[in-house]
C-alpha cells in the first residue's frame, strides 16, 4: 500500500479472499493506511520514548541521551 | 464500483454513524460510500468517521487551506475517491477550483498564496514524498506562521487523510456520484 500501490490489483484482492472475509480486509486496509499517515508524521516530530529501558519515566532529552540518535527499533527494521 | 461493497445505507441502524454519514453528506467528504466501508467494522466506523470529518471540518486552521491539501494529498495518493470530492464548507467560503488547482500544481510561486499557506502546502507536500525535509528548520519555519497546536492539528490532518486515500485507492474507490 506504501511503497507499490498499484501491485494491490484485481488479483492480489482475489489472493486476500482466499484468506479473509471481506469485513476483514476493510479492517486491515484502514488499519495499514491509518498507520502509514501516523507513523511518518511521528517521525517527523523525533520523539523519543517515554520510558528508559529500566521503566523510569525519562525526560526527552535524557531518553534521547538513553536511545542516541538511531533508536534499536529502527536499527532493527532496516537490518 | 469499490472492490468490496458498502454495507447498505439501509442496514446502517446505529444513530451516531447515521449522524456522521448525514454530516459528511452536507459537508461533501466523504460521502456515503467510506463510512458504509467501514461499517463492515463496527469498532472502527465511528472513530474514523469522526476524525475525518472533524480534522477537516473543525479546527483553528483554515478550512480553505485544509481542503486545498486534501486534495493534493489525495492526487499523490492516486485516489480517485477523495480527489474528486469537494468541500461544500470550502466552496460556501469562497475556495475555487482555480485555487486548488494552484495548491496542487506549483504553489512555490502562486501569487493567490501567503507564505504561511505555502509552508502549510510544503508541509503535506513533503510529508509521503520525502519526509527527511521536514527537519528541525522546517518545522523552525512553520512555528514563524502557526501555533504548536496548529502544527500538529496540520500534522494529523495531513497524516489521517493520506492514510485513508491509501485505504480508499486500494479499494480502487470512486464517488458515488461518479
Amino acid at each position: 500500500m506504501a511503497t507499490d500501490p498499484d501491485a494491490l490489483d484485481d488479483a492480489f484482492f482475489a489472493e486476500l479472499r482466499r484468506h479473509y472475509s471481506d469485513d476483514e480486509i476493510v479492517e486491515l486496509g484502514a488499519f495499514i493506511g491509518f498507520n502509514i499517515g501516523y507513523h511518518t508524521f511521528f517521525g517527523t516530530l523525533k520523539f523519543y520514548p517515554m520510558f528508559s529501558p529500566d521503566g523510569r519515566l525519562v525526560s526527552q532529552e535524557e531518553s534521547a541521551r538513553l536511545y542516541g540518535a538511531a533508536p534499536a527499533s529502527l536499527q532493527a527494521a532496516d537490518d | 464500483m469499490a472492490r468490496i461493497a458498502p454495507v447498505p445505507l439501509e442496514a446502517i441502524d446505529d444513530p451516531e454513524l447515521a449522524a456522521l454519514l448525514a454530516r459528511g453528506r452536507t459537508l461533501g467528504v466523504p460521502d456515503a460510500l467510506f463510512p458504509g466501508l467501514l461499517a463492515r467494522v463496527p469498532g472502527y466506523a465511528k472513530p474514523l468517521m469522526r476524525a475525518l470529518i472533524e480534522s477537516h471540518g473543525s479546527g483553528n486552521v483554515d478550512h480553505k487551506l485544509k481542503e486545498i491539501i486534501r486534495i493534493q494529498l489525495a492526487r499523490f495518493a492516486g485516489d480517485a475517491y477523495f480527489a474528486s470530492l469537494r468541500s461544500e464548507q470550502a466552496r460556501a467560503a469562497g475556495l475555487t477550483e482555480a485555487e486548488i488547482e494552484a495548491g496542487c500544481g506549483d504553489y512555490e510561486d502562486a501569487p493567490c498564496f501567503t507564505e504561511a499557506e505555502k509552508c502549510a502546502l510544503r508541509y503535506a507536500d513533503q510529508m509521503y514524498l520525502d519526509a527527511s525535509k521536514l527537519d528541525p528548520a522546517f518545522y523552525e519555519e512553520m512555528k514563524r506562521h502557526y501555533t504548536e497546536a496548529q502544527i500538529m492539528e496540520l500534522g494529523a490532518f495531513i497524516a489521517f487523510h493520506y492514510g485513508m486515500q491509501l485505504f480508499m485507492r486500494s479499494l480502487a474507490a470512486k464517488p458515488l456520484a461518479s
